[in-house]
């Protein structure tokens, strides 16, 4: 079921604003029993970690380039970006084509729980910490999230799909990550996620034609605040060297190959998607390692060698693997589960292969602030 | 805390839903000062949270921590960053085929 209602920006008195507020309120709730609106429960996942480590880091060696980051947050030059205007036009969802539909739905919900969850592990450490500093940061980076989940929720509104927050009653346990291991996952997923959205919006800058929703215009701004953050755990790792060097090169070069490889892997799920857009996955893929790669040396004292003959070949299987592991646990029974081995084993010896590529190894530069240039 | 024994506790929170266009989040806050570690289980009592479009709902309930056992936390610590990988934002799904 789709359901077009109307957007307060849509109003022109206020009169008209608080009863298109007042009908969303009584809808939402209403959609929450309702079956015939699909109902999403967001399910974030919960972590810990040592904060007492988080609280020991000290900024004051970098002291010049923390404030001049934490001020332009402060100042929170996106305050009044992320706003339906009237750039926001009209989405066809009754007319759009339903694989492209099921899968920009899916897209959707991801980013919003991926946001989401940024948000709550933020949330987390900020409240956790006793380090002004840290806090402070996490703060403002929770705020950032929990603003672009918003902004996702409103866009899934549109399409019929009610974002259910009642996770909260349900059980849900805590795991546990090792601080380093945040700053590698989260300062990699951040740069990369900056890249996916610049070339994104790059690209449809060029082709218009093939921007068949409007949240693609408000790429670019967003993306910003990935860099932000992404800028920000540079500067963590900056404080203590030891993490960006001995064994701890091997860990960077293990997060490196896994969030580049899942990546290609997950955006060679969505063929409708890319298609609409007029995206070659495999170009896709290869701009945003390319364009990442060339960030994260600021910090990290290797990049991938993406040009290996090795790469491009070995991402290709690694992503048959994956459908033959899907299918395998489709089939079901004993046979299946023989192929689900058979299929997972393959896709380990490709990230062997993947993570043996030698590396390239590079200085880092004195000073690690970039400011985004895509 | 004992090896394999897990001991439930009770704890009053503060629960904050935020289903704004400004700002989408969901937290929890235990007023006694809890602390949660690796591998503890929280749920809040009683019925599901929900706010309307465009508001903000607090309350305050109780949360039930159910304490890992040391053998569960040390557990934990040791495989729990096999899955920070799900931290990456790559917007994407588990399902392969859509």
């Amino acid at each position: 079921m789709n359901v077009q209602s109307k957007h307060t920006a849509d109003a022109t008195t206020a009169e008209e604003s608080f009863a298109i507020q007042e009908e969303q309120a009584k809808f939402d709730s209403k959609a929450a029993t309702d079956l015939a609106m699909q109902n999403t429960l967001l399910t974030p996942r919960f972590y810990t970690t040592d904060f007492d480590e988080l609280d020991a880091i000290n900024v004051d060696g970098i002291r010049e380039e923390w404030d001049q980051l934490i001020d332009q947050m402060v100042a929170d030059p996106n305050k009044g970006h992320f706003k339906k205007n009237e750039d926001w036009d009209h989405v066809d969802w009754e007319n759009m084509d339903p694989e492209l539909k099921k899968e920009f739905i899916d897209f959707l919900i991801s980013s919003c729980t991926a946001e989401f969850s940024g948000c709550v592990l933020y949330k987390e450490m900020k409240r956790r910490g006793n380090n002004k500093d840290i806090t402070q940061l996490f703060q403002l980076m929770a705020r950032d999230e929990a603003r672009h989940a918003g902004f996702i929720n409103d866009a899934l509104r549109e399409a019929g799909v009610a974002v259910n927050l009642g996770f909260l009653t349900q059980k849900k346990k805590y795991t546990y990550f090792r601080p380093k291991f945040i700053y590698y996952a989260t300062y990699l997923s951040e740069k990369i996620g900056y890249a996916r959205y610049i070339t994104i919006f790059r690209h449809l800058e060029a082709h218009p034609e093939h921007r068949f929703h409007p949240i693609f215009k408000w790429f670019h701004e967003w993306c910003n605040d990935e860099f932000s953050h992404g800028e920000a755990f540079a500067l963590l790792m900056k404080t203590d060297p030891k993490l960006t060097s001995g064994k701890n090169v091997y860990w960077i070069k293990f997060f490196l190959t896994a969030v580049f490889a899942t990546m290609y892997v997950r955006d060679h799920q969505r063929p409708a998607f890319h298609k609409a857009l007029g995206v070659d996955p495999d170009w896709y893929a290869h701009e945003v390692f390319t364009k990442t790669s060339e960030l994260t040396k600021q910090i990290f004292p290797i990049t991938l060698d993406i040009d290996h003959p090795r790469w491009q070949s070995t991402l290709e299987r690694l992503q048959r693997a994956n459908v033959e592991i899907a299918d395998a646990k489709a089939e079901g029974g004993i046979g299946g589960k023989l192929k689900e081995w058979a299929g997972s084993a393959k896709a380990a010896l490709c990230f062997a292969s993947l993570y043996t590529i030698p590396v390239k190894k590079h200085e880092v530069p004195a000073v690690t602030r970039l400011v985004p240039s895509y | 805390m004992g090896l394999l024994t897990k001991d439930i506790e009770r704890a009053p929170c503060t629960v904050e839903i935020s289903h704004c266009f400004e700002s989408l989040h969901a937290h929890v806050r235990f007023n006694n000062g809890a602390v949660i570690y690796p591998g503890d289980e929280v749920k809040v009592e009683g019925p599901e949270i929900m706010a309307p479009f465009g508001e903000i709902v607090t309350e305050d309930r109780e949360a039930v921590i159910v304490r890992a056992s040391k053998l569960e936390q040390i557990w934990t610590r040791m495989t729990g960053d096999f899955e920070v990988m799900e931290l990456c934002e790559f917007s994407f799904s588990e399902e392969v085929t859509l």
